[in-house]
């Protein structure tokens, strides 16, 4: 099986002022094409950070990220948006869609970015509510919808261009028991369809419906 | 979705301080516009004035400046220190006809009017005058006023009402058919009556003067300063002086309202400003399924260019309207009296309208550009995790 992520050696320091953290020490792993993957850990050891990496959200201070053949730590910056638009779809703990639009306009926004037509986006985003079961949400702004459903607009945003890979901040964090059952048993049915899954939670829940499991600890790979 | 839609959704997102930073930028650009509405009126009413005279010279006291050229024009008050036996000298040239004038003020009804005292019949052929009611006058001693419509207008007056002149009380002959021009918002004399209430004997305050062969125009100019020790002008001369006046002022009054277009530019600063930090988590997310710089750039451009369109069409609008709306109130003064002219209305003048909305749009742009690239400059991860 192919590797569509791939670390060797990534580490992550931040400074602010004259404080530098260490948010990831030296981080090398593979993650397979089409497989459902947890990335697990206490809060605070770098989880997200790692996540930013592989999704070309940031860039690491040291050693190489790569996206297929792709070495995303060192290409321009229009480079990794496109990266971003087109083979990553993001989803976030807090869900994190536009309050100012609609359901349907929030999908459209990821597609209008990757250059999609106008007209094309509609079809599609109508497709992708309908495939998260919320065609009649279609015109609710994000203050009207639940966490759970906010959660599948959201999956149905990452998913409306396609991309080889999603990656989830604890897409779940925020949600019920009966919300997160929903969301996870969409991520699995996504990934049979072949569908390469990351998500980085600190759910037992979660991360027992995971093929692979990443665990990191204090900035590094505890394998 | 496009981004214009995008933008336009996010700026009608926090619609009190849409409207209060739309407000600043149409207040700034509606100064400009009744600025520059009114100097266009002054403009061309100076143009039709010096048309109107009817004269291709002017003589006036020597060392006039362009000042009292200006007051020719607005009917001013005028120093009376040309003698009619100037005058005579003046006319015993050949080939020109010449006319005086007495320039005087008054007031009715506590608002300043134009008195000029005038030769009846002279005056009446040098500028082709109809009559609109009434009769002219009797004779070239004539007790009595004749008038211009618009002052009959102002001031509700008919053939047979009667108005106090220098504590005079006087009637109404007949009133003037419409010029176009000063002469309708003035009062007239015979100018022995003139000269009596004004106590200017003997006196006038400039001639008017007409070549027959304009060609020849430069040439009279010099027969008349041999012949009298007065001051002499063309139309084309005063016309230039006078311009001069009306352009600088025109141009300070702009200037003060470019200042105002400024300051709202600081206001559409403080608004964009406080959208980028209220919407930090948004551009993140913006940039987290794929937008470039180059996009947050532009949507935040776009959004501050909006209040430049919006705020230019709606300062137009407000100012072409205060231009209306203030023009009839404006106290008489040497500027202002011409703008108030004879009616004729603020003529809407395309230029105008187009370089407001233009600078308005320019300024707002200029205005987004740091708001803007701070928004741009935000890193994913940076924006993504501000809460």
């Amino acid at each position: 099986m192919n590797n569509i992520i791939r670390t060797e050696h990534a580490a992550k320091t931040y400074t602010i002022g004259e404080i530098t953290t260490t948010a990831l020490k030296d981080v090398s792993l593979e993650i397979p094409q089409g497989s459902f993957t947890c990335i697990v850990g206490p809060s605070g050891h770098g989880k997200s950070t790692l996540m930013h990496l592989i999704g070309g959200l940031d860039r690491p201070s040291d050693g190489k990220v790569y996206i297929g053949d792709m070495e995303i730590s060192r290409i321009a910056n229009s480079d990794l948006a496109r990266l971003r638009a087109k083979r990553v779809g993001f989803v976030f703990q807090f869900f994190n869609l536009l309050q100012g639009l609609t359901a349907i306009e929030n999908v459209e926004i990821a597609m209008m970015l990757a250059g999609v037509p106008d007209r094309e986006q509609r079809v599609r985003a109508e497709e992708l509510l309908a495939l998260v079961g919320l065609t009649e949400k279609a015109g609710s702004k994000p203050s009207q919808l639940s966490g759970g459903q906010q959660q599948r607009v959201a999956i149905a945003r990452a998913l409306a261009n396609d991309p080889d890979i999603l990656l989830m901040d604890e897409p779940t964090g925020n949600l019920d028991s009966v919300a997160e059952a929903e969301v996870l048993d969409l991520l699995q049915t996504l990934h049979r369809q072949g569908k390469t899954v990351v998500i980085v939670t600190h759910s037992d829940e979660v991360a027992k419906r995971a093929e692979r499991i990443i665990r990191v600890k204090d900035g590094l790979v505890d394998q | 979705m496009t981004p214009s839609k995008l933008v336009f959704r996010n700026i009608t997102r926090r619609r009190g301080r849409f409207v209060f930073t739309l407000l600043g930028i149409t207040i700034g650009i509606a100064s400009f516009v009744t600025f520059m509405a009114m100097g266009g009126n002054l403009k061309r009413e100076i143009h039709r004035e010096t048309a109107a005279l009817g004269a291709s010279l002017m003589v006036l006291p020597k060392g006039s400046c362009g000042y009292e050229q200006l007051s020719i024009l607005t009917g001013d008050q005028m120093p009376t220190n040309i003698t009619v036996d100037e005058v005579k000298k003046i006319r015993d040239i050949k080939g020109l006809t010449a006319v005086p004038y007495l320039s005087q003020q008054t007031a009715i009804n506590n608002r300043p009017v134009s008195v000029t005292g005038i030769e009846p019949q002279a005056t009446f052929a040098f500028k082709r005058w109809q009559m609109a009611q009434g009769s002219y006058f009797s004779s070239e001693e004539s007790k009595d006023a004749v008038i211009g419509v618009v002052a009959a207008k102002q001031f509700d007056l008919k053939p047979g009402s009667t108005i106090t002149v220098r504590g005079e009380k006087l009637t109404v002959q007949g009133i003037l058919a419409e010029t176009g021009g000063r002469d309708d918002a003035g009062i007239f004399l015979a100018l022995p009556l003139a000269q009596r209430l004004f106590k200017a004997h003997e006196q006038v305050s400039y001639v008017a003067v007409r070549v027959d062969n304009l060609a020849q125009t430069e040439a009279y100019i010099e027969k008349i300063r041999e012949a009298v020790s007065l001051g002499v002008v063309s139309d084309k001369q005063m016309l230039k002086s006078v311009m001069g006046i009306v352009g600088s002022v025109n141009i300070t009054l702009q200037l003060i309202a470019a200042v105002a277009v400024l300051a709202s530019a600081f206001g559409i600063v403080n608004t964009m400003m406080a959208a980028t930090y209220e919407r930090k988590r948004e551009i993140g997310i913006l940039q987290a399924l794929g937008a470039r710089r180059r996009m947050i750039f532009a949507l935040f451009m776009m959004e501050s260019g909006i209040y430049g369109v919006i705020g230019g069409v709606s300062g137009v609008v407000a100012g072409l309207l205060a231009a209306a709306v203030a023009t009839p109130y404006i106290t008489q003064n040497a500027f202002t009296t011409m703008v108030k002219g004879s009616g004729s209305g603020t003529l809407i003048d395309l230029k105008v309208i187009i370089y407001s909305i233009l600078f308005s749009t320019v300024v707002a742009i200029l205005a987004g550009i740091y708001p803007a690239w701070r928004a741009a400059r935000l890193t994913p991860v940076e924006a993504i995790s501000y809460e």
